[in-house]
C-alpha cells in the first residue's frame, strides 16, 4: 500500500534546548485510521503538526524526511507547502472555541480554502458546504451557514470543523483530540462520523487522543507515545491483545476511566511525564515503570516482532 | 529566539532613555556651574550669528544677540523644574486620593473617583488652559495646571492596584494582626505598587515636558525675558523663515527630553512585565 | 446589552454633570469681576451694579450655576464680551475648521498605524518592526508646534506645495480646502499615530496567537487572507475604540496646531478666550468641547457594541 505520511527520525527542540520529541518515525498508509496515543505532553500533537507544517515558530526541528501525501515537504518552499497541505489535508482541532473565527460568519470561513485552492466561486463553495453540513448531521445546514460560531454549541462547532476539513475532498485528515469537551453521546457520533468518512471516501485519518478506548475501537494501527518517543506501535489488535511495553499495559489496564479530562494525568500510574532530559540515554519511562531494571538507565532495546509490532523496552 | 530579541529591545529602550535623560540632567546641572554667556544679556551687534560660525557661540545667537546655548541650558532648568515638580505634586495628591478612595469604598471613595472621572473627561490641554486662566501665567501657574492634570492618572492607577492587591492573603493577614491602615499602606501596598508607579512617573514627566513647552509656546507659561524651550521656539517663529537654525536646538532639546522619559517608562514597563511572567 | 447601554449612558450623564460643575466652579473663583472686565476701568459703580444684575451675578452661586446649565442645554452660552457675539455662534463658526483637521488627521494616523502595525506584528523583530517601534516613540516625542514650524518652512516656503496658514472652507474651493488642512492634519497625525500603532500592533499579536490563525494556515490560504481576513478582523475592537477616543480628544487638542498654522478653529478661540480672560466664552467653549468629546466617546462605544454584539459573552465561553 502507498504511504500517505512518512516521518523519519523527527526531533523537536524548544528554544531552551529541551527535547520535546525525540527521534520519532512513523508511517501511515492510505485509507487507514491511525491512532496516536499518549498523555498530554507526550509530543503527539507536535508530531502531528509537523506533518502539516504547523509547528510553532519558536521550536527547532531536525528530521530526515517528512512526507505528506507522498511528497517530501522538508525542502519545499512555503508556497508549495501551503498549496499541498491546504488542498489535501483537513485538520480537525481540539474542541476549543477559537478555532473558528468568532467575528466571521460560518459561510464566510468554511469555504475560503475551497475557493482559493480549487478555483471555485463562492456559490459553489456554499453549495458544497451546505451538503457537507447536512452530511455531518445538521438538519438545517443553510441556517448554520448564517450563524456566527458563538451562536453554536460545542458539538455543533466541532461538526462545522469536520465539514470544513472535508471541503477540499482531502486525502488525509488529522484529528487532534476531536472529542475533548464533548459529552459522550456526541463523542460517539463524531467518531462514528470519522469511521463513515474513512470507509466511504477512503480518507486516511490520524486520530490523536489520550483516550485508548476510543482509539481501540476505530483505528487500524496505533502508536503509543511517551515523553516524546514512540514506545510501542503496531496493528491495534496486536497491541491491545499483546501489549509489550509496560506503559501500554498500564494504559490498557485503566481503560474503564473513560471520561478522563484532557490534562488530567494518569493517576493510576505514579509520577509525571518528564519534561526535561528526554534526550538522555536509557528508557524514558523507567521513572514510572513498575518493572524498571538497572539496565534501563543505561540503554533501551528496540524490538520488532511479527506483524511490524514494535516496542522499545528491555523486557522481552 | 523571538523572546530573546524582544528583551534586548526593551533593554535598549531603557538604556537609550537613561542616556538621554542623563544628558539633559547633565546640561541642567552644568547650567548652575558654568554658562558660556549671561542668558538674558542682549547684544544687538551680535544678532543672528549662525551656529559655530564665529567659534564663540556654539549654537549661534537669537534676534537679540543672546547666546542660544546658554538659553537652552538655563531653559532646561525651567522645563525640568516645572515638569518634575508638577508630576511629584500631582502624583502625591493622586496617590493620596486613590488610596483614600480604595480604603473608603462607599460614599467618600466613589465620589472621589467620580470627580477624577470628571477631571479626566477634559480633552488634551483644555484643562491646563482653563487652570492657567485662573492661576495666571508663569512658572507657578504652569506647575499648578500640570499637577492637577496629572492627578487623575495616578489616582486611577493607585486605586485599581490597591483594589487588586487588597485581596492578597498577606494583606488580610496583616489586617488580622491589627496593623493600622497606614502601616499596611506603607509596609505592603507601597512596595507592591512602587514599580508601576515609577514607570508611570517617568512617562508622566515626558507628558509634563510636552505640556510645559506647549504652554510656554502659547505664551501662557514662563514669561520673557526668561527662557524655556517652548518660549524660545515661539520667539523664533517670526525669524524662522530666514534663520531656521533658531528652531533646531530647542526642538531637539524637547525631543530628547520627552523621548528619554518616555523610553525609560516603556523600558521599565516591558522589564516589569517580563519579570512577572 | 440593554443594561450595558443604560449604564454607559448613565455614566456619561454623570460625568457631564461633574464636568459642568468643575468648569463653572473653576472659572467662578477667577479673580476679578467679570462685569468690571467687560465695562473697563472707567465704568461707574452703578453701571457695574446694573450689569451684575443683568448678568445674574448678584444671585447666589447655585442659582447662577442652575441658569447657566439650563441655558447651556438650550445651546445658549451667553455673549462673548471680546467679540460681542453669542458664544454659540462663534463656536459654530469655528467648529468646521477643527472638525476637518481632527478628522483628516485621524484618517492619516489610522492609515499609518494600521500599515505599520500590521506589518510589524506579522514580521515581528524584523527591520520593519524595529522601524515601526522607533517612529512610534519618535512621533509621541516630537512637539507639534516644532514639527509644524518645520513643515511650514519646508513644504510651505521652500517647496510651496501647501499654504503656510489660513483656512479655506470646503464649500468655497475643495482642493484649496484640502491643501489648507493637509499640513496641520499631518502634524496632528504625527502626535497621534504612535499610540494607535502600539494598540494595533499588540492586538494583532494577540490575534495572531489565536487558534483560528492555525486553522487559516492549515487551510493554506493566501497570506493576505490570513492576515487581513482573519488576524486583522480579530484585532479591530481595541483600535476602533482608541480611534474614537483620539478623535474626540483631538477636537479639544488643536490649540497649538491652530496657532502655528493660523487656523480660525476652536483651539484658537480657546486661546483667545484664555489670553483675554473672556470667561463667558471660555466657559462655553470648555463645556461645549468636553460635552462633544464625551458624546463622541459614547457613540463610538455603542457602535462597537453593535459591530461586535456578543464578543463579551463569547470570551467568557459557553
Amino acid at each position: 500500500m502507498d504511504k500517505i505520511v512518512n516521518i523519519k527520525n523527527l526531533t523537536i527542540n524548544d528554544n531552551k534546548n529541551n527535547i520535546l520529541v525525540n527521534g520519532v518515525s512513523l508511517s501511515i498508509e492510505k485509507g487507514e485510521i491511525f491512532g496516536l496515543v499518549g498523555e498530554s505532553g507526550s509530543g503527539k500533537t507536535l508530531t502531528a503538526k509537523s506533518i502539516i507544517n504547523l509547528l510553532p515558530e519558536n521550536l527547532d526541528y531536525k528530521v530526515d524526511l517528512i512526507e505528506t501525501i507522498g511528497k517530501n515537504i522538508v525542502d519545499m518552499t512555503k508556497n508549495e507547502k501551503r498549496e499541498l497541505i491546504g488542498k489535501n489535508v483537513g485538520f480537525i482541532p481540539q474542541n476549543t472555541i477559537f478555532f473558528l473565527h468568532p467575528m466571521i460568519k460560518i459561510k464566510n470561513q468554511i469555504g475560503d480554502g475551497y475557493i482559493y485552492h480549487m478555483n471555485k466561486s463562492k456559490k459553489e463553495a456554499l453549495e458544497k458546504a451546505s451538503m457537507l453540513l447536512s452530511k455531518v448531521g445538521f438538519e438545517n445546514p443553510d441556517d448554520i451557514l448564517k450563524y456566527y460560531p458563538w451562536q453554536l454549541s460545542g458539538g455543533m462547532r466541532q461538526r462545522v470543523n469536520i465539514a470544513m476539513a472535508l471541503m477540499n475532498d482531502p486525502q488525509l485528515i488529522i484529528a487532534d483530540e476531536p472529542t475533548t469537551a464533548l459529552d459522550s453521546t456526541i463523542q460517539r457520533q463524531v467518531i462514528d462520523l470519522f469511521k463513515t468518512i474513512n470507509e466511504e471516501l477512503g480518507i486516511s485519518i490520524i486520530l490523536i487522543s489520550h483516550d485508548l478506548a476510543l482509539v481501540k475501537h476505530y483505528s487500524n494501527r496505533i502508536a503509543v507515545m511517551y515523553a516524546g518517543q514512540i514506545v510501542e506501535s503496531g496493528f491495534s489488535d496486536d497491541v491491545f491483545q499483546n501489549p509489550k511495553h509496560p506503559y501500554t499495559q498500564l494504559l490498557i489496564k485503566i481503560i474503564p476511566t473513560f471520561n478522563m479530562k484532557k490534562n488530567e494525568r494518569l493517576s493510576e500510574i505514579p509520577g509525571f511525564v518528564q519534561e526535561t532530559g528526554r534526550g538522555n540515554k536509557g528508557c524514558v519511562f523507567r521513572f514510572r515503570c513498575p518493572k524498571a531494571m538497572d539496565i534501563c538507565s543505561e540503554k533501551v532495546i528496540e524490538n520488532n516482532i511479527e506483524n511490524n509490532h514494535y516496542y522499545k523496552c528491555n523486557l522481552s | 529566539m523571538s523572546k530573546k530579541k524582544n528583551s534586548v529591545y526593551s533593554n535598549y529602550s531603557l538604556l537609550i532613555g537613561i542616556i538621554l535623560v542623563l544628558f539633559i540632567l547633565f546640561i541642567c546641572i552644568l547650567s548652575f556651574i558654568h554658562i558660556p554667556y549671561a542668558p538674558n544679556e542682549m547684544n544687538i551687534s551680535e544678532r543672528f550669528i549662525k551656529p559655530n560660525s564665529d567659534r564663540e557661540h556654539l549654537l549661534g545667537t537669537d534676534n537679540f544677540g543672546r547666546d542660544i546655548l546658554s538659553r537652552i541650558m538655563v531653559g532646561s532648568r525651567t522645563v525640568l523644574l516645572v515638569s518634575i515638580s508638577s508630576v511629584i505634586i500631582g502624583a502625591l495628591i493622586g496617590i493620596t486620593l486613590g488610596a483614600i478612595s480604595a480604603q473608603f469604598k462607599k460614599v467618600v471613595g466613589s465620589s472621589i473617583m467620580r470627580i477624577i472621572d470628571g477631571l479626566m473627561a477634559f480633552p488634551g490641554i483644555l484643562l491646563a488652559l482653563m487652570l492657567v486662566t485662573v492661576v495666571g501665567r508663569g512658572i507657578a501657574g504652569s506647575i499648578i495646571a500640570i499637577s492637577i492634570f496629572m492627578i487623575p492618572t495616578f489616582s486611577r492607577l493607585v486605586n485599581s492596584m490597591m483594589l487588586d492587591t487588597e485581596s492578597l492573603l498577606y494583606i488580610k493577614a496583616a489586617k488580622s494582626y491589627g496593623s493600622t491602615n497606614m502601616q499596611i499602606f506603607i509596609k505592603h501596598f507601597v512596595p507592591a505598587m512602587l514599580p508601576k508607579l515609577v514607570t508611570q512617573f517617568s512617562s508622566a514627566v515626558g507628558t509634563a515636558v510636552m505640556i510645559e513647552t506647549s504652554l510656554s509656546f502659547l505664551g501662557l507659561g514662563i514669561q520673557p525675558p526668561n527662557s524655556s524651550w517652548g518660549l524660545m521656539l515661539s520667539e523664533a517663529r517670526q525669524f524662522f523663515l530666514q534663520y531656521s537654525y533658531l528652531a533646531v536646538a530647542p526642538g531637539i532639546a524637547i525631543i530628547i527630553t520627552v523621548l528619554g522619559f518616555n523610553l525609560i517608562g516603556d523600558g521599565l514597563n516591558d522589564f516589569l512585565l517580563k519579570r512577572r511572567s | 446589552m440593554l443594561n450595558y447601554l443604560i449604564n454607559r449612558i448613565k455614566g456619561a450623564v454623570i460625568v457631564l454633570f461633574l464636568v459642568s460643575i468643575i468648569t463653572f466652579m473653576v472659572l467662578m473663583i477667577l479673580p476679578g469681576d467679570p462685569a468690571q472686565l467687560i465695562l473697563g476701568t472707567e465704568a461707574t459703580p452703578d453701571m457695574v451694579k446694573d450689569l451684575h444684575v443683568s448678568m445674574g451675578l448678584d444671585k447666589p452661586y447655585y442659582m447662577q450655576y442652575g441658569s447657566w446649565l439650563i441655558d447651556f442645554l438650550r445651546f445658549d452660552m451667553g455673549e462673548s464680551y471680546l467679540y460681542g457675539e453669542s458664544v454659540s455662534l462663534l463656536i459654530l463658526n469655528c467648529l468646521p475648521v477643527t472638525l476637518s483637521i481632527a478628522l483628516f488627521s485621524m484618517i492619516i494616523a489610522t492609515l499609518v498605524a494600521f500599515i505599520f502595525g500590521v506589518l510589524s506584528s506579522v514580521k515581528k523583530d524584523s527591520f520593519i518592526d524595529y522601524f515601526s517601534r522607533s517612529i512610534m516613540q519618535l512621533g509621541t516625542a516630537i512637539p507639534s508646534f516644532w514639527i509644524g514650524m518645520v513643515f511650514v518652512v519646508f513644504f510651505g516656503l521652500r517647496l510651496k506645495w501647501f499654504p503656510i496658514s489660513g483656512y479655506v472652507p470646503a464649500s468655497e474651493n475643495f482642493i484649496k480646502f484640502l491643501k489648507s488642512i493637509t499640513l496641520p492634519s499631518v502634524v496632528l497625525a504625527i502626535g497621534e499615530f504612535g499610540l494607535l500603532l502600539r494598540i494595533v500592533r499588540s492586538s494583532m499579536q494577540e490575534s495572531i496567537s489565536q487558534d483560528y490563525m492555525e486553522m487559516a494556515r492549515v487551510k493554506g490560504l493566501s497570506l493576505i487572507s490570513i492576515y487581513f481576513k482573519y488576524a486583522l478582523r480579530g484585532a479591530m475592537v481595541a483600535p476602533l475604540t482608541i480611534i474614537g477616543m483620539q478623535f474626540a480628544k483631538l477636537v479639544g487638542g488643536t490649540t497649538v496646531v491652530e496657532t502655528v498654522f493660523a487656523l480660525p478653529g476652536l483651539g484658537r478661540l480657546v486661546l483667545t478666550a484664555v489670553e483675554h480672560r473672556d470667561i463667558v466664552l471660555l466657559q462655553g467653549l470648555v463645556m461645549f468641547i468636553t460635552t462633544f468629546v464625551i458624546l463622541i466617546t459614547l457613540v463610538v462605544d455603542i457602535l462597537i457594541m453593535f459591530i461586535n454584539p456578543r464578543i463579551k459573552t463569547f470570551e467568557r465561553g459557553e
